[in-house]
């Protein structure tokens, strides 16, 4: 049996918006570095995993939101599309089910984080959630690389606190992929741990997906360099 | 930092209604997650706690799958399922080392007459364990934290898969609800499974 991942679901190699807006660089400058060897390019751009144990718990459940967004969105556009009212009735209250869940996972980390919320970006998931088995192929990779994402970062909280809620979120999750794969046919529980990933990894996926299609406009003027 | 977090966790919460049990789950003291500072003592303490309801599923799963009269679903199920709980036990006592409990002799009677008993048994514990986990989990030392949390995200899946072959909803809630560790152990023993 195939392994659905993310990675399968988008085999385009070109390059990629998303990665901007999750790396802090211009599209412009990004496709100018990743001329020069595109995986190398990634690597340097993201912050080494090794640096994850600095990463503040702002900043994790910032990206904790922007994905958290990208699949109410996903969900969202595929109800809106008509995609998923096209399925049988048990797929539909999957799909829903997902929806309203991730859409709750939003708001309970938007409150968490109050003012420091990053803005929305904005997705272009393309054809993958205008088809039952396109939206469906992704939906299964979405929700597994959901769970590697939260296995990776729950560690990495400090407040123990946001720890103990994020495992109340990390097993929806789970739950998710499980009955996704049920649905597709694929063993729900593969193996008696998940892998989990890093956030630079998770980085790596979604950026290959194209997923993520508008960058925030830079803050700031670069500053001269201070050389005296 | 701690503070701004607890209060707009409780919070959210509240307004998100997806946290069941009480915005209390999230809160420390009196709560389902009772925070403790981790320690290598406090680590033993939960990681035992842990082993318990490993050692039980696994034994469910294997008597089911030699005494239940499992449809085909669900012998296929715990087929997978168990031997998934025998590596959670091992690696838990591998943690544990000489602080390991021993294995408990559950009886599971009962829940072994029919295929329905076997799955609704089945189901009680995995959501159990699930409550346990989350309940405890953010106390362990960060070594410990990941480790369980790559475990934890399985009992999930099962949980999920089970609650498929049952018709039962899979993912019931948007956030899975914390028990204390007293809650459980009264609940376990209501089930005779633990004296």
């Amino acid at each position: 049996m195939t392994e659905l991942t993310l990675e399968s679901v988008d085999r385009d190699e070109a390059l990629l918006d998303a990665v901007s807006e999750l790396y802090g660089s211009t599209r412009a400058g990004f496709l100018r570095g990743a001329a020069m060897g595109g995986a190398a390019m990634l690597s340097t751009l993201a912050a080494p995993p090794t640096a994850a144990a600095g990463v503040s718990d702002v900043a994790i459940l910032n990206f904790g939101l922007r994905f958290e967004r990208l699949q109410a969105t996903f969900y969202t556009q595929a109800e809106e599309l008509g995609t998923i009212a096209s399925m049988t009735r048990a797929k539909q209250t999957w799909a829903e089910t997902l929806g309203a869940h991730e859409r709750a996972h939003v708001r309970i980390i938007k409150q968490v984080l109050g003012p420091k919320a990053g803005p929305a970006p904005a997705f272009d998931f393309g054809e993958a959630n205008s088809t039952d088995a396109a939206f469906t192929r992704t939906a299964v990779a979405m929700e597994d690389l959901t769970v590697a994402l939260l296995t990776g970062i729950v560690p990495q909280v400090h407040d123990r606190a946001l720890t103990a809620a994020l495992m109340g979120l990390l097993t929806v999750e789970a739950r998710h992929a499980a009955w996704a794969r049920h649905i597709v046919g694929t063993v729900p529980a593969p193996a008696a741990f998940d892998t989990p990933k890093s956030l630079h990894q998770v980085r790596g996926v979604l950026a290959r997906t194209r997923f993520i299609a508008e960058q925030p406009k830079m803050t700031a003027k670069r500053r001269p360099k201070y050389t005296g | 930092m701690t503070g701004w977090t607890r209060r707009r966790l409780l919070r959210a919460a509240a307004a998100g209604g997806a946290i069941v049990g009480g915005g209390a789950a999230l809160t420390a003291g009196g709560g389902n997650t009772l925070l403790a500072a981790p320690s290598v003592d406090t680590d033993a303490r939960i990681l035992n706690f842990f082993l318990l309801l490993e050692y039980l599923q696994e034994t469910l799963y294997r008597d089911g799958l030699e005494h239940g009269g499992l449809t085909d679903e669900l012998a296929a199920y715990a087929r997978t399922v168990g031997p998934q709980e025998t590596e959670h036990a091992a690696y838990l006592v591998k943690r544990l080392g000489a602080r390991a409990r021993p294995r408990p002799k559950a009886d599971f009677g009962a829940a072994l007459s029919s295929s329905e008993r076997f799955q609704a048994a089945a189901i009680d514990l995995e959501e159990t364990a699930i409550a346990a986990y989350i309940g405890q989990a953010a106390n362990l030392t960060r070594g410990a934290v990941g480790a369980v949390g790559t475990l934890l995200s399985v009992e999930a899946r099962q949980a999920a898969w089970l609650r498929s072959l049952a018709g039962a909803p899979p993912a019931p809630r948007a956030a899975d609800p914390a028990r204390k560790p007293s809650d459980v152990l009264a609940h376990l023993r209501s089930q005779g499974l633990v004296s």
